[in-house]
């Protein structure tokens, strides 16, 4: 649907989501699932879930700075006045053509980072009921704490959970109200576009200083910040 | 049009915060005793207390041993407060003290109702404190260390099957 559409406007097919955005991506959707299922009876496999997501959560805030333009913060970020503007746009049944996020699927993006650094911040200082099973810096805490935060990181996911629906549901109607197809760029990094927006990767070396500050983070917390 | 648009959105997060921290607070098992309590209500709310102790020592016990170099005296203190706890255990669970003493009570019925079962639940805690506290005069610190999964278990277990867990 989302091809005639491109082709009717005589599209061109660009380099949208970069590597890093695509693996942080789907990492996250597993890594979410599999913290969800170890929950209740892994809870070693579940801080290892942990770990890995404050990695990836770490690279993905550093690359919305130091990333190539679509991954940029400051690219998709905007104001009420944009907000409301595309808002309006919502309704009209024609083709979605922004270059990366718009301005209205920024605040999703936003708000699952917040939810998700939240949800690991929480993590790291839960307790569990038998006082054995516990996040790295809840040595920190006492276990009443450690038991509070414990249901404030169940109350969170919940938060988390809602979000995850929006943003599928999201994509369902971009797919079936624009005839819109969003996922498929998000699996191929390359999405038709009318015409070249000219986004601008980032350098290798930034991937690797991001790769090291955000293993190097999550592996200190991991220690509970001890050596 | 637009000053709507951020006033509702403004409006909106403002109502999750609020309702976050609404739904936090009504988690939180904080409730007061009534002044007029009933000695079952006593008994649910001491009870209450008793495990927040118990957990609170075996917290202690297993972040002492997760350090670098574990203070053996923290070790002992705590093992012999948890096999001293456990040994009376079964006294903290009068008939009558569920959740028809409180409301936020997280004991299940079938503590009564399957009470041989929940004998051996709080017998094999006996024995892994017990064992526990063993290893820790003894000093044995590997020992302790293996010996604190077995007691989580035994605390698992139990809470399994005759703990259920308050949403409200």
């Amino acid at each position: 649907m989302s091809e005639r559409g491109a082709e009717r406007q005589a599209g061109v097919r660009v380099k949208l989501w970069d590597g890093p955005v695509r693996f942080v991506h789907w990492a996250l959707v597993v890594l979410i699932a599999f913290s969800w299922w170890s929950s209740e009876d892994h809870l070693n496999w579940h801080r290892w879930s942990g770990y890995a997501i404050i990695g990836l959560v770490l690279f993905r805030i550093w690359w919305g700075f130091a990333g190539g333009d679509a991954a940029r913060f400051s690219s998709f970020v905007k104001g009420p006045r944009a907000i409301a503007a595309y808002a309006r746009t919502l309704p009209r049944r024609d083709l979605a053509v922004t270059p990366g996020h718009n301005p209205l699927g920024a605040l999703s993006v936003i708000a699952i980072l917040i939810v998700l650094v939240v949800q690991v911040t929480l993590g790291l200082f839960a307790v569990d009921i038998d006082a054995f099973e516990a996040g790295p810096l809840s040595y920190l805490v006492s276990f009443e704490t450690g038991r509070r935060i414990s249901e404030w990181h169940e109350l969170n996911f919940r938060i988390l959970q809602g979000l995850v629906v929006l943003h599928v549901l999201t994509i369902a109607f971009y797919a079936v109200w624009k005839r819109t197809n969003l996922l498929g760029p998000m699996i191929t990094g390359r999405r038709e576009l009318p015409s070249d927006p000219g986004l601008a990767g980032a350098p290798w070396w930034r991937f690797v200083v991001g790769v090291v500050l955000a293993a190097g983070a999550a592996w200190l917390l991991s220690k509970g910040l001890r050596l | 049009m637009r000053a709507m648009m951020s006033r509702g959105a403004a409006a909106a997060l403002a109502l999750g915060i609020g309702a976050a921290v609404a739904a936090g607070g009504a988690m939180a098992h904080d409730d007061k005793m009534p002044a007029n309590a009933s000695p079952a209500t006593k008994a649910a709310y001491a009870r209450h207390e008793n495990f927040e102790k118990l957990g609170g020592a075996f917290k202690t016990l297993n972040d002492e041993l997760r350090k670098g170099s574990p203070n053996v005296a923290v070790i002992r203190t705590n093992a012999s407060y948890i096999a001293n706890q456990a040994r009376v255990l079964p006294t903290w669970f009068p008939r009558g003290s569920g959740v028809q003493a409180r409301p936020m009570s997280e004991a299940r019925a079938e503590i009564w109702t399957d009470a041989a079962g929940f004998t051996a639940a709080a017998s094999n805690l006996q024995a892994q404190a017990a064992k526990l506290n063993q290893l820790a005069t003894a000093g044995d610190i590997d020992g302790v260390k293996a010996q604190t999964r077995e007691t989580f278990q035994a605390c698992r277990g139990c809470h399994q099957k005759y703990r259920q867990e308050k949403k409200s």
